[in-house]
């Protein structure tokens, strides 16, 4: 019996019953509790997207009525975005794989670590306690712009105190993270020495670290404004409208690459593994990122082109926002150039990874239409828009997160899924997902207004594929989930590094044990995607 | 204990000192937020620029940033930095509606 074979207690197996997992301090099963919470809210909200998609089948009523409709899509994006997409993938992959890409057996403050996920679990509470107290969710969009949110009737409080909690919760996981990368790399790891996802995740942890302050005292002031009438956003009480929008975007728009970078860290971990090479451009993808986080710090006025914001701030803002641009394309052309001439091995996370680069090309380039000021009078608030976030989003951030758990289930769970109906959802869900958005950026143009409840005949036959293209996405998105539950449960058992990964993760146990490492890991020559099994490299 | 973090401990004296110019500053804020009210913007100016300088007093003196290496202080300024292109990029926009 070797030593690689010798039979170890694997962190499933360390502790045993609810308690040990509900108060664990270990950063891998942390990341499961937010794995399990994260998928049954992307469930909720997937559910409330399909009810907005089965409403605006025809023209006029379907199913809600007006009222209702409003308060689905702010709930919908409440879900979507702050219990599934913010926390998605820093949450769930960045807390179970940094320490073991760093070489370290845990994140350097576990407390804080649970605390985050304990926060993360009340905010959900109060999304969700909308729906019960008070007089119904928000009914204001995901945004709550003022002064609509100061005056609704709706449970617009308990909304903003959940945004609030929640991002107490994402700050703390920025700050653990930012102290980790610092303090815990094993040693000989210099920051030119970590793996991309680490710095995918160092530059998300600053924005999570200093932007998400902005909003929560935004959000407070606007509780101060509702409850105690404090004239603040409310131009009818001396308030401004356009200042809400300010506070809101200075955090909202940085608030995308806290989404979009962590997601292209997956696709450079990805890549490389399946194209069995080293990463082409390695400093380029780990700057790129930073100056992504730097740059979109200057930029959230481009949301406000039609607010009433002076000409010179927009022009300002428009320019600045194409700035974003160099160094997202720095990153896909790399990916690219890293593929070229690689061995590659055509697997499920690779499918991802390539959609991923396929979807976020749409999403970005639709991203520069609108940050073009004369192009956006015209598609301000239209369903544009809509198509050109759930690109970027779900297109973007949701097929990296499913890529992901395809790429690190072997590793998580030490077994493998059936790959052919993997294969399958992710066919049907690529081509469902395109039926679904690509009709929303054909609305835009057309001129239909986003958030409306109702809408002219000539745009029913866009709308009605539209609703089409989401029966095929929840099908697959089941398909997806169902064949990953069977195969935690009953599938076959992978070995420590089914794909011949190159990167740290690959080299200890799956599951991994504990402690994570048997023994101090050390850097290859050549740096981090140099590790034993790379058939070929440079 | 070695020396590098010996040289961590701050004194009384430099304690004392940073507590009574935060006190002192608190004063002035006070005080042109009563007697300065009629210059308005100018007063809030006064107040958010105290209030900066108190921020650094306390990171720099209380938090030990002094002993820090560079890359914290130049990440610090950083974060000021991006505070002071807000506030600039707000005004500018309200200054040219």
């Amino acid at each position: 019996m070797t030593v690689d074979t010798l039979p170890y207690t694997t962190f499933y197996k360390a502790k045993k019953g609810i308690i040990s997992w509900l108060f664990t301090l270990d950063h891998k099963r942390v990341a499961l509790l937010y794995l399990y919470s994260i998928i049954t809210f992307f469930l909720v909200g997937a559910s409330l997207g399909i009810l907005m998609r089965l409403e605006l089948f025809h023209p006029g009523k379907d199913i809600v009525e007006p009222h209702t409709y409003n308060q689905i899509f702010t709930l919908h994006g409440v879900i979507m975005i702050f219990l599934f997409i913010i926390p998605s993938i820093p949450a769930v992959f960045g807390n179970f794989f940094l320490p073991l890409l760093l070489g370290t057996d845990d994140v350097a403050f576990p407390r804080l670590n649970l605390f985050s996920f304990w926060l993360y679990a009340i905010g959900a509470l109060f999304a969700l306690g909308t729906l019960v107290f008070g007089d119904g969710p928000a009914d204001t969009g995901w945004t709550f712009y003022a002064p609509y949110s100061v005056r609704t009737g709706t449970n617009v409080t308990m909304s903003v105190v959940a945004a609030f909690v929640l991002g107490f919760s994402s700050i703390l996981t920025g700050l653990n993270f930012i102290v980790t990368i610092h303090r815990l790399r094993t040693p000989g790891m210099g920051f030119n020495q970590m793996p991309l996802f680490a710095w995918s995740l160092y530059a998300t942890s600053w924005i999570q670290l200093l932007a998400t302050p902005v909003i929560g005292i935004t959000l407070l002031m606007i509780v101060a404004e509702r409850v105690f009438g404090v004239g603040l956003f409310d131009p009818s009480i001396g308030g401004d409208p356009v200042l809400y929008q300010h506070m809101f975007w200075i955090y909202s728009h940085p608030a995308v690459y806290i989404m979009a970078l962590p997601a292209m860290g997956i696709v450079s971990e990805i890549i490389p593994t399946f194209a069995q090479r080293t990463i082409f451009g390695y400093k380029a993808i780990a700057y790129s990122s930073m100056a992504i986080a730097f740059i979109g710090y200057f930029v959230w006025g481009h949301h406000m082109f039609t607010s009433g914001m002076s000409g010179p701030a927009a022009y300002i803002f428009s320019i600045l926002t194409f700035l974003v641009a160099i160094p997202t394309s720095i990153k896909v052309f790399n990916w690219i150039a890293t593929l070229y001439k690689g061995s590659i091995n055509i697997d499920t996370p690779l499918l991802f990874a390539l959609a991923f680069i396929f979807n976020f090309l749409i999403g970005g380039l639709t991203g520069l239409v609108n940050g073009a000021l004369a192009a956006d009078i015209h598609l301000h608030d239209t369903y544009f828009v809509v198509g050109h976030l759930h690109y970027v989003m779900f297109g973007g951030t949701g097929f990296a997160f499913f890529g992901a758990l395809h790429y690190w289930f072997p590793k998580i769970w030490g077994k493998m899924y059936n790959k052919k109906v993997a294969n399958t959802a992710f066919a049907t869900l690529l081509i469902g997902f395109n039926i679904l958005y690509f009709p929303m950026i054909i609305l835009g143009i057309m001129g239909m207004p986003r958030r409306y409840y109702d809408y002219l005949p000539e745009f029913t036959f866009w709308n009605q594929v539209s609703t089409v293209g989401s029966w095929i996405t929840v099908s697959s998105l089941i398909v997806l989930i169902v064949n990953l539950f069977v195969a935690a449960r009953k599938g076959k058992k992978a070995p420590d590094n089914p794909w011949g990964g190159i990167t740290l993760e690959w080299q200890t146990k799956s599951p991994p044990p504990l402690e994570n490492f048997d023994k101090m890991p050390k850097i290859p020559e050549g740096g981090p995607y140099n590790y034993p099994n790379a058939k070929s490299s440079n | 204990m070695s020396e590098k973090e010996n040289i961590h401990i701050s004194s009384y004296k430099e304690h004392l000192s940073t507590w009574l110019a935060l006190i002192l500053l608190t004063f002035m804020t006070v005080f042109v937020s009563v007697f300065g009210a009629e210059l308005r913007t100018l007063s809030v100016a006064t107040a958010m620029i105290i209030a900066t300088v108190k921020a650094t007093a306390v990171g720099y003196y209380f938090m030990h940033l002094k002993y820090e290496p560079k890359i914290y202080k130049i990440m610090m300024a950083t974060v000021l930095g991006l505070f002071v292109f807000f506030m600039i990029m707000i005004t500018l926009d309200y200054i040219t509606r």
